[in-house]
């Protein structure tokens, strides 16, 4: 069955997309993460055009995050100062993100700084994921628990002004680091169709030293704020987001997740971590092919963008 | 289908038919008789012949201007010239969202035709050109640089047709020199490419050409340049012809320009057109039209509905799983 995106402008088998829904939506119930990391490129390899896939992505994480947001308020896992500073960067981020889409696609250079963003960013995460995970699987085959490391109490994060007071997450330290990292997640949450948790939740844990147990609850707080407003402004400046596609890829998602969640109570946390950091690394490698590999075809063909609006 | 083409014929024939001879009369109508029972070819060549006699197309050079010819044919001082008529299946083609591309069929017969003698090289040739709506169109080839290969130059061509459509009696080169087909912009040789920018990056008459020649390779790979042949037959003899058209549903949205020209020893006689309306409809227009007419409000209502549908997907699988 066939229905024509409006869009995209093309007609999709929607079990292709259902599926890839369920499929992204499975890996992501079973790990744990947003899976746009995953689905931005599958769209992308599937011949929706980057821009539409990017844009589109944004309001199905909208969908994914929401409800497990609101399961982290209502254990009160949410620390809404720290995440109202990562959310004041992470819009900031996503506007900067939104423009830089626009003027990239004109320039047509937007699908290779796609694709060198993932590999990049995949790349880093998928090769520290592995090395962390063969490390504890290694750790604990030799009887010894694999905790988490804790480097030096005191870093140059603690020498920064603009110092604020984190109840929730005791902490006492500048807003800038926050900020930061919070504006980095927007620009990618606008470039790359993710929501940035796995940016995010490394750097809160291991700069910021937020305690974990708020770690998660937090970064969803502003996944979710960060991609809606993501969504709205790709729709508004670049009429990137195909909703028909968004929801096919919502549905085939939730469902996914849910089957995922239970396959991944089977697994070991170590060997989760592994098998995702396989996963990153196949996708990277596959982006960085279509950089490095000779293409079949030099030229490429897209109707011309009208210079803004 | 038949009867609907001899419905249509039908409807084309008494429209035209005022300050016509009784015998031009005669054999329209055995014609359309001809084609709707598919018997007595014979008849509709001594028809012809009859009203017809041995008219020997001038041997000058290409037949120019269509508008030339149409006035050629509202005077009445040569009605034995030859003229085609011709129609499409559809007129209007609706993208719903369930669109998955459609068939036009383009079909139609050549008035006051001559016998044809099968040994000569003097036979009727028809081509059906369907064009999409022009598009500004820009074109990019990469380079390796430092390892990578990225989009170094660009060009931006003016109205280029997103989708084009040639359907032939016999390879264009068998029909009509170059110069006639260029005349007539048939052929995808033919579609002018005017570039309106990216002359800056430094690009050769060279490199232009292979711009155009990889616009022209990549629009055939996507199914939107397509050429047919054989694609036009001549159905009960010598002056009725079909041919079907495939339009992918990857073909941009706007309407469609269709054009049946009638050669005949290398020279245009007669030329046909019409358009083709293709449009959004139902849920798809609305859908794109709120996209494009309101994109802050469809970003909000994309928010909305994934927040609604988040949520409601797990207060379902929570009430379950509670269970």
């Amino acid at each position: 069955m066939h229905f024509y995106l409006p869009i995209a402008e093309m007609s999709a088998n929607i079990f292709i997309f259902l599926g890839m829904g369920g499929a992204v939506g499975f890996l992501s119930g079973m790990f744990g993460v947003g899976g746009g990391f995953l689905m931005t490129p599958l769209l992308i390899f599937s011949g929706i055009p980057p821009a539409v896939a990017v844009g589109t992505e944004a309001a199905q994480i909208v969908a994914s995050s929401v409800s497990g947001a609101i399961a982290q308020w209502q254990r009160k896992n949410v620390d809404f100062k720290m995440g109202t500073v990562l959310l004041i960067g992470g819009l900031i981020g996503s506007v900067f993100g939104v423009q830089l889409v626009r003027v990239l696609r004109a320039a047509g250079q937007f699908d290779m700084v796609v694709a060198l963003s993932y590999v990049t960013f995949l790349g880093i995460i998928g090769s520290l994921m592995m090395i962390e995970s063969a490390n504890a699987m290694r750790k604990s085959r030799n009887g010894r628990p694999g905790t988490g490391r804790r480097p030096g109490q005191h870093s140059w994060i603690h020498g920064l002004p603009l110092k604020m007071r984190f109840h929730r997450s005791k902490l006492y330290i500048s807003a800038i680091p926050p900020l930061l990292i919070g504006g980095l997640v927007g620009v990618l949450a606008a470039i790359m169709g993710v929501g940035g948790g796995f940016i995010m939740v490394p750097a809160m844990i291991y700069l910021l030293r937020v305690p974990t147990n708020v770690v998660v609850g937090t970064s969803l707080f502003q996944i979710v704020f960060v991609t809606a407003a993501t969504t709205i402004l790709h729709a508004y400046q670049n009429y990137t987001v195909d909703i028909v596609l968004a929801l096919l890829l919502m549905v085939g998602g939730v469902i996914g997740a849910q089957f995922g969640a239970v396959a991944g109570e089977k697994l070991k946390g170590e060997q989760l971590r592994f098998l995702l950091a396989g996963l990153v690394i196949a996708v990277c490698l596959k982006m960085a092919w279509g950089l490095i590999g000779t293409p079949n075809e030099l030229y490429s063909i897209a109707p011309a963008l009208a210079g803004g609006h | 289908m038949r009867g609907r083409m001899c419905v249509a014929r039908a409807a084309l024939a008494t429209g035209r038919s005022v300050a016509r001879s009784f015998g031009e009369m005669l054999g329209r109508s055995l014609a359309i008789g001809v084609f709707c029972t598919g018997f007595a070819v014979a008849a509709i060549d001594g028809a012809a012949r009859a009203q017809a006699p041995a008219r020997e197309p001038s041997p000058q050079q290409p037949q120019t201007a269509p508008s030339s010819v149409n006035l050629a044919e509202e005077s009445q001082d040569q009605p034995e010239r030859e003229k085609v008529h011709a129609d499409i299946s559809t007129r209007s083609v609706r993208v719903t969202s369930s669109f998955t591309g459609t068939e036009i069929i383009v079909f139609g017969s050549i008035q006051n035709g001559r016998p044809e003698k099968p040994q000569s090289n003097d036979l009727y040739d028809v081509v059906v050109v369907l064009e999409g709506t022009p598009q500004e169109l820009t074109a990019r080839r990469k380079s390796n640089v430092l390892g990578l290969w990225i989009n170094t130059q660009s060009l931006t061509f003016e109205s280029v047709p997103s989708y084009y459509a040639i359907s032939s009696t016999r390879p264009l080169e068998e029909i009509a020199d170059p110069v006639v087909l260029r005349n007539h912009d048939i052929g995808f040789e033919q579609v002018r490419m005017t570039p309106i920018s990216g002359w800056e990056s430094g690009i050769t008459t060279a490199d232009l050409r292979k711009f155009k020649e990889a616009v022209i390779r990549l629009k055939m790979n996507s199914g939107l340049y397509v050429q047919n042949e054989y694609g036009v037959v001549f159905v009960g003899g010598a002056s009725l012809f079909r041919t079907t058209i495939d339009l992918p549903a990857n073909v941009p949205v706007g309407t469609l320009k269709a054009r049946v020209l009638l050669f005949r020893q290398g020279q245009m006689l007669s030329q046909f057109e019409a358009q083709v309306l293709m449009q959004r409809e139902g849920i798809e227009r609305y859908l794109h039209d709120f996209a494009f007419g309101f994109p802050l409000f469809y970003g909000i209502a994309a928010v909305i509905i994934a927040a609604a549908a988040g949520l409601a997907a797990s207060s379902y699988f929570g009430r379950r799983r509670a269970r």
